[in-house]
């Protein structure tokens, strides 16, 4: 039994699962879905499709694939026998190495909403309260004074001067 | 799913290029054929100057069809066309080479040099 990995979203195939598509030069295509067949049969790029392992990878949204070694290595009893001791512990590594990435990647965020509501404060509060009593009750609360221009008055004699 | 009127490529050099099955061999009333089914093929298109000729009657094997192939251990294969290879009357290729993937249940259904001749098999 081997776990292969599906074309289009590189999510593991388990046995009993999915379709594999042979073209006409052999190339073997897996699918774990029919999700993803049919997208590959609409001739999408995974690096495309937001959804997938591949843009993701791309994008800087996950953490990349450590490089692989398909290198076969002469059989020594005890090196297997600590590579099957230390698994856990590399899949544990691994894991929280990706969950790190992507807890820096919304790191900025929080600094970020809190720079954007306290500008929201700062100018729409007079949706809450009046500007005057804001500067009557609450002298913490500074409200930039707004510069507007005052239309021209109407005098006595423009008045008589329409009628 | 092949049923009469369906056209296969041919995936030797017997000198046919394109088949139209007209029988499937085996039990009355059979509906389709699948990988490793022998059918009764007309040629419908060969290559000029070669041993067969257009509008000859032959038999041929199904070694490839857009209809996934089910296994045992879960696994569905599917082609990109559907193809067959010329046979005779014993089950031997009447060309000597074969093109493109053959599927593994050839081997079981003792079409054994079919199999040998294949690029790939899977």
């Amino acid at each position: 039994m081997r776990l292969e990995f599906c074309w289009f979203c590189s999510s593991k195939i388990y046995p009993g699962h999915g379709i594999q598509f042979v073209r006409n030069d052999a190339k073997i295509f897996r699918f774990c879905r029919s999700k993803c067949h049919k997208n590959f049969k609409m001739k999408r790029n995974p690096r495309k499709v937001k959804w997938t392992k591949a843009y993701r990878r791309l994008h800087g949204k996950d953490m990349t694939k450590e490089r692989k070694r398909n290198r076969p290595e002469r059989y020594d009893r005890n090196v297997m026998e600590n590579t099957l001791k230390a698994i856990k512990k590399i899949d544990k590594i691994r894991h929280d190495r990706a969950a790190d990435h992507i807890a820096q990647r919304w790191k900025p965020k929080a600094a970020k909403e809190r720079r954007e509501a306290r500008k929201e404060l700062e100018q729409s509060i007079s949706l809450i309260k009046a500007p005057l009593a804001i500067q009557s009750q609450e002298p913490a609360i500074t409200v930039p004074k707004i510069k507007v221009k005052a239309p021209k008055q109407q005098t006595v004699e423009d008045q008589l001067m329409e009628e | 799913m092949i049923q009469p009127q369906t056209r296969l490529n041919v995936a030797d050099n017997s000198g046919a290029r394109e088949l139209m099955c007209i029988r499937i061999i085996g039990t009355s009333n059979r509906r389709y054929a699948h990988i490793g089914d022998v059918i009764v093929a007309v040629i419908k298109e060969a290559i000029p100057n070669s041993p067969l000729e257009k509008s000859e009657v032959i038999r041929a094997v199904i070694v490839r069809t857009c209809k996934e192939l089910k296994r045992n251990n879960g696994m569905k294969i599917r082609y990109d066309d559907n193809a067959a290879v010329v046979i005779d009357q014993e089950g031997n290729p009447k060309g000597t080479r074969i093109f493109g993937a053959i599927a593994r249940e050839l081997r079981q259904l003792n079409f054994t040099k079919i199999v040998s001749l294949a690029p790939e098999v899977l």
